[in-house]
């Protein structure tokens, strides 16, 4: 490997080279928190509500919005630099696409989450809807605040009385994204009909094994070929009664000519 | 229906649950179909109709969703499992199923059946691509992280969350049934366009006119009115309704020796107007008389009749006309063309109200082309217009509140119709004088 060459290269595209994979990076760990706070906030109101989902929705919650903070800055501050090269700019414009989805999807789910909250009160456990879940979400919170294991020894934090503490606290944080979504749209003009994404259509499977043992679980669902099936067996039957009528026809006008 | 849900959730008086079996998996908090209605029968003291109307209604809205056929979204009241919906998923306004959650959806569905969705899903799936292209990417990501967030939980947890999910978007994008509904949907939408075009053309058929036209029309209409309009120009000698002085009254009748000077110049703005006025219908049937060519106004006036005259007698006056004015070498024929007196002998077979109104038009036009306007220039017009009286104004009294009342109502609005009196004739007091008449 030449040494020559890195010592040589231009610091500036390494240095915006390196911004552009933070900002990657930032916007992947945020899409990763959303889609384990909405799986959290799913449960709430169910049989599983307890005070430790919604100590893990804090958490999630407060995770996330420290990752939005961080890359709204980010990406404001490079889409701002008016002399950015055009595919870095192209790149940083399809990271603030994400990034503005996600912030979209966490604003809701933490709407539904703070109704929830306040239609089903943990105090009266007779009222949480019966789903069907058995078990917490304490892996999914791991997983989404990147830590091997949420450490059970640690009490939940909310006594019964800052219950509304936090439902307060979850007040503000919804109209704080709301402010950041607002100054997003007005410092940056990002045209989104210009965007364009990199990935295919229809997204690759998963692995191998992961697919396998998805595919056990849909037991109750409709097999979709059954439906290109049904297409054909019409035509089908329509053709062998058109076909009948025809053979019924040539026979009575046999019938009619020979008697 | 929330409320209703949660009182179902009540661990003592609300519904039984039992155990949904699949496979080697056993999942709880199932109901039958047969429960339910039982249990709202119960509650509520309803009967078993109104208990499926009402639980047909929490499974239509996405409370309650089927475990067997997913897609049949109606309460059977037998032994078909249900389970509740988690208020995450339920319908909410403030919270509509977005295009961004559904592409979600569809792709995550598209990961795990590795690309075998129903053919109306891969429709949508394309539409969408379309027109959220530009955060597609976001879309396939989000979708594998909430994939690899649900492999966290158990096995039946997860079964529980796809069913939930599942529920919730046939629900709020109902699949499409692509065979049976073009047929009725094309017929439909056939018929609603073949209507509005029939309408489109009516309304290009008629008769249209550019506003400054018409508008000019107004204005001259309104120049030429402007003198006999009372609240603008006041009545004189006074207007009966402030003065209550019938005077204005008696001076317009209906037949009067002399008619106003107001009167007898309105004749001279159009037909119509003589026509009206009976006054001056005699005056003019004097002239025509003169001129030999009466019967014109008295077939006129004979078609009115029928027109506007009683029903049964409908068939007399229609006899009555044709002898008089339309059979050949009638007393007083009157002069029409052939193709209207040809459709005008056909429709007298079956008479009816109507039946006289194109030798009616043809009559009236002739009058009004030929014998108004000779009749304007003519000296008997011209010497009623010289005979008219103009009413005189009367005397303002001599205190300046008061006009010569002769029946004084003791009515609010009397006030105020006396102080604005103060500045001459009735011109906007007339409105408010109205109140002071008994």
């Amino acid at each position: 490997m030449p040494l020559v060459n890195n010592k040589v290269g231009d610091n500036s595209t390494v240095g915006k080279d390196k911004a552009l994979a933070d900002g990657e990076a930032l916007v992947d760990s945020l899409i990763k928190v959303v889609a384990c706070y909405r799986h959290l906030a799913s449960c709430v109101g169910s049989c599983t509500d307890s005070l430790q989902l919604r100590d893990e929705l804090r958490q999630t919650r407060e995770k996330a919005q420290k990752l939005s903070v961080a890359i709204c800055h980010h990406l404001t501050s490079h889409l701002r630099n008016k002399s950015l090269p055009e595919e870095q700019r192209k790149e940083m414009e399809l990271l603030w696409v994400a990034f503005s989805s996600s912030l979209e999807l966490l604003h809701v789910d933490m709407c539904k989450v703070f109704k929830m909250g306040d239609v089903f009160s943990l105090a009266d456990t007779g009222t949480l809807v019966q789903t069907g879940l058995q078990g917490g979400g304490s892996e999914v919170a791991a997983r989404a605040l990147s830590i091997p294991d949420l450490n059970q020894a640690q009490p939940p934090a909310l006594p019964a009385g800052l219950e509304s503490q936090e439902q307060s606290t979850l007040e503000q944080e919804i109209s704080q994204i709301d402010h950041m979504i607002d100054d997003m749209e007005m410092k940056v003009n990002v045209l989104r009909w210009m965007v364009e994404p990199h990935g295919p259509q229809y997204a690759d499977p998963l692995s191998s094994t992961d697919s396998a043992s998805l595919a056990l679980l849909s037991v109750d669902e409709e097999r979709p070929g059954h439906q290109p099936l049904c297409q054909r067996s019409h035509i089908f039957v329509l053709l062998l009664l058109f076909a009948v009528v025809f053979v019924a026809a040539t026979l009575s006008v046999c019938i009619f000519l020979f008697s | 229906m929330e409320k209703v849900i949660v009182a179902m959730q009540d661990p003592d008086m609300g519904m039984k649950m039992r155990n949904q079996r699949l496979l080697i998996t056993v999942i709880p908090h199932a109901m039958t179909g047969h429960d339910i209605i039982t249990w709202l029968i119960q509650k509520y003291s309803i009967c078993e109709e109104e208990a499926l109307h009402l639980g047909g209604m929490l499974v239509k809205y996405g409370y309650i969703y089927p475990l067997k056929e997913p897609r049949s979204i109606v309460l059977h009241p037998d032994e078909t499992p249900y389970r509740f919906q988690t208020p995450y998923f339920w319908t909410s306004t403030r919270w509509p199923a977005s295009e961004l959650d559904y592409a979600i959806y569809l792709a995550k569905k598209n990961i795990r059946k590795q690309g075998e969705l129903m053919e109306y899903e891969k429709e949508r799936y394309s539409v969408l691509h379309k027109r959220i292209n530009h955060t597609w990417d976001f879309v396939v990501m989000q979708a594998r992280e909430q994939l690899r967030a649900s492999k966290q939980r158990r096995k039946a947890d997860r079964i529980v969350l796809e069913c939930q999910e599942q529920a919730y978007w046939l629900i709020n994008r109902p699949p499409v049934c692509s065979i049976l509904l073009p047929l009725s949907v094309y017929t439909c939408v056939a018929l609603c366009l073949c209507l509005q075009i029939e309408t489109c053309r009516r309304a290009l058929g008629r008769n249209r006119v550019k506003s400054s036209i018409c508008l000019e029309g107004f204005v001259k209409y309104s120049e030429q009115y402007q003198n006999h309009d009372p609240i603008m120009q006041g009545c004189l000698p006074s207007n009966p309704w402030i003065s209550d002085d019938t005077a204005h009254w008696t001076m317009n009748a209906e037949v009067v020796p002399t008619p106003t000077r107001l009167r007898v110049e309105c004749w001279s703005f159009s037909f119509m107007e003589l026509l009206k006025d009976v006054m001056g219908r005699k005056e003019f049937m004097t002239y025509l008389e003169k001129e030999f060519s009466g019967e014109n106004l008295c077939f006129w006036q004979a078609c009115e009749d029928i027109r506007h005259g009683e029903s049964s007698k409908i068939a007399e006056k229609v006899e009555e006309v044709y002898k008089n004015f339309l059979a050949p070498g009638a007393a007083r024929w009157v002069n029409i063309d052939s193709k209207t007196m040809d459709k005008t002998l056909e429709g007298i077979k079956r008479p009816h109200r109507f039946v006289m109104d194109d030798a009616q038009m043809h009559i009236y036009f002739l009058m009004k082309k030929d014998s108004y306007p000779r009749y304007l220039k003519s000296d008997l017009y011209k010497n009623m217009l010289a005979k008219a009286i103009v009413p005189q104004e009367t005397k303002k009294s001599v205190f300046p509140f008061m006009r010569r009342q002769r029946h004084s109502s003791p009515s609010p609005a009397q006030a105020a119709a006396q102080a604005t009196e103060g500045d001459g004739r009735g011109k906007g007091a007339g409105p408010a004088g109205t109140n002071s008449d008994v």
